[in-house]
C-alpha cells in the first residue's frame, strides 16, 4: 500500500545543507498498522508528511497505493489524498467556523461523494458524539475534538489513514476512549495505518513498529 | 462538486457571520460604502442647493449671450427640449429728464424674467430691496437710486429713453444678473422687453448685447446645447453656465466642491485602509482551515472559490448595509442641519450610490486579493508545522497592490490626476517615514527594553519584537491621522480665508467721479462723520491703441471690429488705468519688478517709454507679456507704457483693483478723478443722502447686499463642511479602534501566555498602554510631518491658497495620537482581561 525507496529530505540552513530524512526505504501492506515512534526532532513528522504527500522529498520514490507520489504535482496529489488518504491530528485541526457535523461533511463535500451529511450524521454516531452535532470546535472537549476528527478521517473510508500523536492533547481517560475507537474502526474498514507516536503503549497496538533517530528509520523487533 | 465551493462558502460565511467572525471586514466595508454613500449624496444635495443659489447670479442654468439678435428659431426649439426660457436685451443709452441727460445701462426683460433669482425694488432710494415676481408694465420704467439723483426725478416722472418715453413707477434695487462692476456700470433702468422696439436704441451702430435664459434638467440643457452648439458662431454667441462664474461667490462654491472631493477622497482611504487591515487579519485566521481543507483533498481551485465567494457574499452584505447606514446617516445630518444649511430637497441621486457600490467592490476586492493570494498558497504542511506560513509574502508586492489600488480608485473618482497624486505622493512619503522611524525606534527599544521585566521594558520589548508588525501598524495609524488631519487643517484654512476676505468692517459702498479738487472735502467730511475711507486711487479711462506695433480698431464698423480682436479677447476697448508707487494690497508680483523706485534717472526703457504693471489674467486674455509696449489715448494724448511687471490681484477682496497700474510719471500731465471705498455700518444707512448730498457729482455704488449675499453663501458652505469634517473624523476614529481591534487579537495569545503564568492584571494592562501610547504619539508626529507635505502641495497646486506652517500641530498630533491611540488600546485590553484566562486560552483555538 504504501512504498518507499532512497526517501530523502534536506533542507537549507544558515550552515548549509542538512540531511533531516537518511535515505529510507520500507513498505506497508494493506490493512497493516504500523507506529513510527521517536524523540522530538528524530524526523517523524518529516516522514508522515512527506508519506502523505503534504511536502515533497528531496530525492527518491514514494508509492501510495500503485500511484507515484513523488511524480504528482500539488493538485494530483490533493486529489490523492482527498481519495485515498484519512489524516488525525495531535491539535485536532477541526475548522473553528464549523460545526462538528460540517467538519465531518467537509472531505466529503471536497471529494464529491453523494450524501455528505447523512453520511457525516451515521459516523458521527458511531463516533458516539451524535449529540453534538451542532456545536462549535471551541464547545466541544478535547475527547470530543478528537472523535469528531476521527469521524472526519473515516468518512470518505480511506483506504491509508495518518495519525500524528493522536493522543498527545488528551488526558489517559480520553486517551484510552479514543485509541480504541481508532484501531475499532480501522479493523472494521481494513484501513492501513500509519500512526506517529511518543507513547509506546500505543505504538505496541499497531502490527508494526518503526523507531526514527535523527533522520534514520528501522524496524523495531520486540 | 461545482456546488461545494458555493454551498461551503455560504455555511462558513453564515457561521462566522453568526459569531461576529466578520465583524472588523463586515464593519470595515460598511464604513466605506456608507461614508463615501453619505459624503457624496450630502455633497450633491448641497451642491444642488449652491448651484441653484448660484444659478441666481446668471439668472438661469444656463445663458446664450449674443452681439446680433438671437434666432428666434432656437427659442422655440428650446421648449421642445422641456427648458424654460426668458429674454433680455440690453444696451447703454442716454436717458433724459427734467433737461437733464445721463448715459443708463438699459435692460429690456421679458415676463418670465428672471428664471432664478428675483428682482428687487426699493421703498425708498438707497434702501434694502425687497423682492418682486413682477416685471414693468408697458411704458413703464423701473429706475436705480443713483438714477434718480442724477436727474433730479421722482417716481411718477417721466423720462426718455431713445425715441419713447416711459412713467418711473418704481425704484430698482437690484436684477440677478445685474453684475458688479465698479468702473462701467451706469446706472440701471428697467423696462418691458416689448417696448425697446419703440425706442429705436437697437439700431445699427449700437452695441447691444441680446441674451436669452434657459432652464430645465441637466440632462435637458445638455442635449439642447449639443443640438444647439453646432450653429452658435463663437465670435458672436457665448454660453454660459453656473460654472462659468467667476466671482467670489463662483470661486467659494469651486473651493468647497473641491473640499468636498478631498473629503471624500480621504475617506475611501481611509475605509481602504480599514478594509486592508481586516483582510490582513482574516486571512490571517484562516491559515489554518485553508491548510485543512488543502490536506483533505481540496484543490487550489475549490480554495480560491471557496474564499472569493465568501469576500463577495461579504461585500454584497456589507454595500447592503452600508448604503442604508450611508443614506440614514445623511438624511440625519440634513434634518440636524435644517435651517442652517439649505439643502436640494431632491432626497436621491443614482451618482453617489453607484459610486459607494463601486468603491465597496473595488475595496473588498482590491484590498482582499493580496491576503487571499497569501492564504490560497498556505501549504498543507501546515497541518503538521504549524509554524509554516504563507509563502506569498512579499510586503512590498501588497502595498504596491494596495497602493495601486487607491490611486486608481481616486483617480477614478476625483478624475483628477493631480490631486490623486499629491495625496499618493505625500501618502509615499509618510510610509517612507514611518518605515525610518518603525527602525530608529526598533534600535531604541534594544536600550530601553533591556533590564529588569516591568509594563515599561514590557512594552518596549514587545515593540522591538513585533517591530513589522508594528511598522505595517503605525503606517496604517499615521495614515488616519494624517488623512484626518489634512481634512481638519484644510477645513480651518478655507473658513479661515473666507471670512478674512469679508471680514466685519468691509467696504460697502464704493464712490468714483471724485474730482481731484473734491479729494480734501470728501476725506475731511467723511472723517467728521466718523467714516474712514480706505484711502482713494486715482483712475483714467484710457482708450487701446496699439500694443506693440499691431494697431487695435475699435471704431468704423462693428464687423471689423470683431475680427480685429478675435486674438485678444476678455477687454473692452478701454481701459481703466491708475497709477501708483505702492503696491496694492492683496496684489503679488509674479514676473519682473515692481516699478516702485524707478526714475528717469535709472531707466532702462526708451525714452517717453513708462512702466505699467499688468494682471496677470488679462495679460493672458490679451496675449501681453513682459516686455510688451501699450499705447493708450487719454483725453487727446498718447501714452505709451511697457509692461515691467506682471502681478496676481486676489479679486475676492471688496476692494478697488486694477488691471493696469502704470508709473504716476507717466500720467503727470493728466486730471485723475478719484475712487474709493468705505465702511457703513448697517444702522447708519439713513445717513447716506445727507452724507452724500454736498458731493452730488460723485457716483456711489452700494454693495452691501451683494456682500451680505457672499457672507450668507460662505456662512453655509462653512456649516457644511464642518459637518462634512465631523462626518470623515468619525469615520476615522472607527478605522483606528477596527485598527486597535486587530491588533489586540494578535496580541492576545500573548496576553493570555502572560496571564497564565501569573503576570499581574496591573502590569500588563499598563504595558499595553504604554506600548500603545508609544505607537499612538509616534504615528502622530509622523502624521503631523506628512501633513505638513500634502497640505503645502494641496494648497498652493489644488486650491490655489496661501500655504503655512501649522505647527501647533506638530504638537497636537503626537499628543491626541498617544491619548487616543492609548485609550482604544486600554479600552480592548480591558476587555480582554476581564475574561478568565480559560476563556482566554479557548479563544486562542
Amino acid at each position: 500500500m504504501i512504498k518507499t525507496e532512497n526517501l530523502i529530505k534536506t533542507v537549507s540552513t544558515s550552515e548549509g545543507e542538512l540531511q533531516i530524512l537518511q535515505p529510507t526505504n520500507f513498505s506497508v501492506e494493506e490493512g497493516q498498522s504500523i507506529a513510527i515512534v521517536g524523540s522530538s526532532g528524530s524526523g517523524k513528522s518529516t516522514l508522515l508528511g512527506l508519506l502523505a504527500g503534504l511536502d515533497t522529498a528531496s530525492s527518491g520514490e514514494i508509492w501510495l497505493d500503485g500511484a507515484p507520489l513523488h511524480a504528482l504535482d500539488e493538485e494530483a496529489r490533493a486529489q490523492l489524498r482527498g481519495e485515498k488518504v484519512g489524516f488525525i491530528f495531535q491539535s485536532f485541526m477541526l475548522v473553528p467556523s464549523l460545526t462538528a457535523l460540517e467538519n465531518i461533511m467537509l472531505p466529503a463535500e471536497i471529494t464529491g461523494l453523494s450524501n455528505p451529511k447523512i453520511r457525516a450524521l451515521e459516523v458521527l454516531k458511531q463516533v458516539g458524539v451524535a449529540h453534538r452535532a451542532g456545536h462549535y470546535p471551541n464547545q466541544l472537549s478535547g475527547g470530543e475534538q478528537q472523535r469528531v476528527a476521527i469521524a472526519r478521517a473515516f468518512i470518505t473510508q480511506p483506504k491509508i489513514l495518518f495519525a500524528d500523536e493522536p493522543t498527545g492533547n488528551l488526558d489517559a481517560k480520553n486517551s484510552d476512549n479514543v485509541e480504541s475507537l481508532l484501531f475499532e474502526l480501522n479493523k472494521q474498514s481494513n484501513t492501513t495505518l500509519v500512526l506517529v507516536t511518543h507513547d509506546p503503549e500505543l505504538a505496541l497496538k499497531c502490527d508494526r513498529q518503526l523507531s526514527m533517530n535523527a533522520g534514520v528509520l528501522e524496524e523495531v523487533t520486540v | 462538486m461545482s456546488a461545494m465551493p458555493r454551498q461551503l462558502a455560504w455555511r462558513l460565511f453564515k457561521h462566522e457571520a453568526k459569531r461576529g467572525e466578520l465583524s472588523i471586514i463586515l464593519f470595515a466595508i460598511i464604513l466605506s460604502v456608507a461614508s463615501v454613500l453619505s459624503l457624496s449624496l450630502f455633497s450633491e444635495r448641497l451642491q444642488g442647493a449652491l448651484t441653484d443659489r448660484s444659478a441666481e447670479f446668471i439668472a438661469a442654468d444656463r445663458q446664450l449671450s449674443a452681439r446680433t439678435p438671437i434666432d428666434p428659431e432656437w427659442v422655440m426649439s428650446a421648449q421642445t427640449f422641456n427648458l424654460a426660457t426668458a429674454q433680455q436685451t440690453s444696451t447703454r443709452s442716454m436717458a433724459f429728464a427734467n433737461d437733464e441727460l445721463a448715459l443708463v445701462d438699459l435692460r429690456a426683460v421679458s415676463g418670465d424674467y428672471p428664471l432664478k433669482g428675483t428682482i428687487k425694488l426699493a421703498p425708498e432710494l438707497f434702501a434694502t430691496g425687497v423682492e418682486t415676481t413682477q416685471i414693468p408694465a408697458l411704458g413703464e420704467a423701473w429706475i436705480d437710486s443713483r438714477l434718480f439723483q442724477l436727474l433730479g426725478v421722482s417716481l411718477g416722472d417721466s423720462i426718455e429713453l431713445g425715441e419713447a418715453q416711459f412713467t418711473i413707477t418704481k425704484i430698482l434695487s437690484e436684477i440677478p444678473d445685474g453684475g458688479f462692476s465698479v468702473f462701467n456700470a451706469d446706472p440701471m433702468v428697467l423696462i418691458n422687453l416689448a417696448d425697446i422696439d419703440a425706442t429705436r436704441v437697437t439700431g445699427p451702430g449700437s452695441r447691444v448685447n441680446y441674451k436669452v435664459y434657459f432652464t430645465g434638467s441637466e440632462s435637458d440643457l445638455d442635449d439642447y446645447f449639443d443640438v444647439l452648439s453646432p450653429q452658435l458662431d463663437r465670435q458672436v454667441h457665448r454660453w454660459l453656465s453656473v460654472q462659468d462664474d467667476t466671482s467670489p461667490i463662483g470661486e467659494s462654491v469651486a473651493r468647497a466642491e473641491q473640499f468636498f472631493l478631498l473629503a471624500s477622497l480621504l475617506a475611501i482611504i481611509l475605509a481602504a485602509v480599514a478594509i486592508g487591515v481586516a483582510a490582513q487579519r482574516y486571512a490571517q485566521r484562516h491559515f489554518d482551515p485553508v491548510a485543512i481543507m488543502k490536506t483533505l483533498g481540496a484543490s487550489t481551485s475549490t480554495i480560491r472559490k471557496v474564499y472569493l465567494y465568501q469576500i463577495g457574499f461579504i461585500a454584497l452584505l456589507g454595500i447592503v448595509i452600508g448604503a442604508i447606514v450611508g443614506f440614514v446617516l445623511q438624511q440625519l445630518v440634513v434634518s440636524a442641519l435644517a435651517g442652517t444649511v439649505e439643502v436640494s430637497l431632491q432626497i436621491w441621486y443614482w451618482r453617489p450610490l453607484l459610486i459607494a457600490i463601486f468603491t465597496g467592490s473595488v475595496c473588498a476586492l482590491l484590498f482582499c486579493l493580496y491576503p487571499l493570494l497569501g492564504l490560497f498558497s498556505i501549504p498543507p504542511l501546515r497541518v503538521l508545522r504549524r509554524d509554516i506560513a504563507s509563502s506569498f509574502t512579499s510586503r512590498g508586492g501588497q502595498y504596491l497592490t494596495a497602493g495601486g489600488a487607491i490611486l486608481l480608485l481616486m483617480w477614478v473618482y476625483s478624475q483628477n490626476l493631480k490631486i490623486s497624486l499629491i495625496l499618493f505622493v505625500s501618502g509615499l512619503i509618510l510610509v517612507g517615514l514611518l518605515l525610518a522611524s518603525t527602525l530608529g525606534l526598533i534600535v531604541l527599544g534594544r536600550i530601553l527594553g533591556s533590564g529588569r521585566m516591568g509594563a515599561w521594558q514590557l512594552a518596549w520589548a514587545r515593540i522591538k519584537r513585533r517591530s513589522l508588525d508594528n511598522s505595517v501598524q503605525l503606517i496604517s495609524f499615521a495614515l488616519t491621522i494624517m488623512l484626518l488631519l489634512v481634512v481638519l487643517v484644510m477645513r480651518n484654512d478655507i473658513v479661515q480665508q473666507w471670512r478674512d476676505q469679508l471680514p466685519q468692517g468691509t467696504a460697502n459702498y464704493f464712490l468714483t467721479n471724485v474730482t481731484e479738487e473734491q479729494r480734501p472735502s470728501l476725506i475731511q467730511h467723511f472723517s467728521d462723520n466718523g467714516i474712514e475711507t480706505d484711502g482713494l486711487f486715482p483712475v483714467s479711462r484710457g482708450r487701446f491703441v496699439k500694443i506693440n506695433d499691431e494697431i487695435l480698431r475699435h471704431d468704423i464698423t462693428k464687423e471689423k471690429e470683431d475680427t480685429t480682436n478675435e486674438t485678444r479677447r476678455g477687454m473692452g476697448r478701454e481701459a481703466n488705468l491708475t497709477w501708483d508707487t505702492q503696491l496694492q494690497m492683496g496684489n503679488e508680483v509674479i514676473a519682473g519688478k515692481w516699478h516702485g523706485d524707478w526714475s528717469l534717472e535709472n531707466s532702462d526703457l526708451p525714452p517717453g517709454v513708462y512702466p505699467v504693471s499688468i494682471e496677470e489674467r488679462v495679460g493672458e486674455r490679451m496675449r501681453i507679456g513682459m516686455g510688451d509696449k501699450l499705447t493708450f489715448n487719454i483725453g487727446s494724448e498718447i501714452v505709451t507704457v511697457e509692461v515691467t511687471s506682471i502681478r496676481t490681484v486676489n479679486w475676492q477682496t471688496m476692494q478697488p483693483n486694477f488691471f493696469f497700474v502704470l508709473h504716476p510719471m507717466a500720467m503727470e500731465a493728466f486730471r485723475a478723478s478719484y475712487i474709493t471705498s468705505f465702511y457703513l455700518p448697517p444702522e447708519r444707512k439713513p445717513e447716506l443722502t445727507r452724507l452724500m448730498a454736498p458731493f452730488a457729482s460723485v457716483t456711489m455704488f452700494d454693495v452691501d447686499a451683494r456682500i451680505n449675499q457672499v457672507r450668507s453663501i460662505i456662512e453655509q458652505v462653512s456649516a457644511a463642511i464642518e459637518f462634512i469634517l465631523i462626518l470623515v473624523l468619525v469615520a476615522g476614529s472607527l478605522v483606528l479602534v477596527a485598527q486597535v481591534q486587530a491588533s489586540m487579537d494578535e496580541r492576545q495569545r500573548e496576553l493570555a501566555i502572560l496571564r497564565t503564568l501569573g503576570a499581574k492584571g496591573s502590569m500588563i494592562r499598563a504595558s499595553v498602554i504604554y506600548e500603545f501610547l508609544i505607537i499612538g504619539s509616534v504615528a502622530g508626529l509622523m502624521a503631523a510631518l506628512a501633513n505638513e507635505v500634502s497640505l503645502y502641495l494641496l494648497q498652493t497646486q489644488i486650491f490655489q491658497m496661501q500655504s503655512s506652517l501649522h505647527i501647533e500641530y506638530w504638537l497636537i498630533a503626537p499628543l491626541t495620537g498617544a491619548v487616543v491611540v492609548g485609550l482604544l488600546g486600554a479600552t480592548s485590553c480591558w476587555r480582554l482581561l476581564s475574561m478568565n484566562t480559560q476563556v482566554l486560552l479557548s479563544k486562542m483555538l
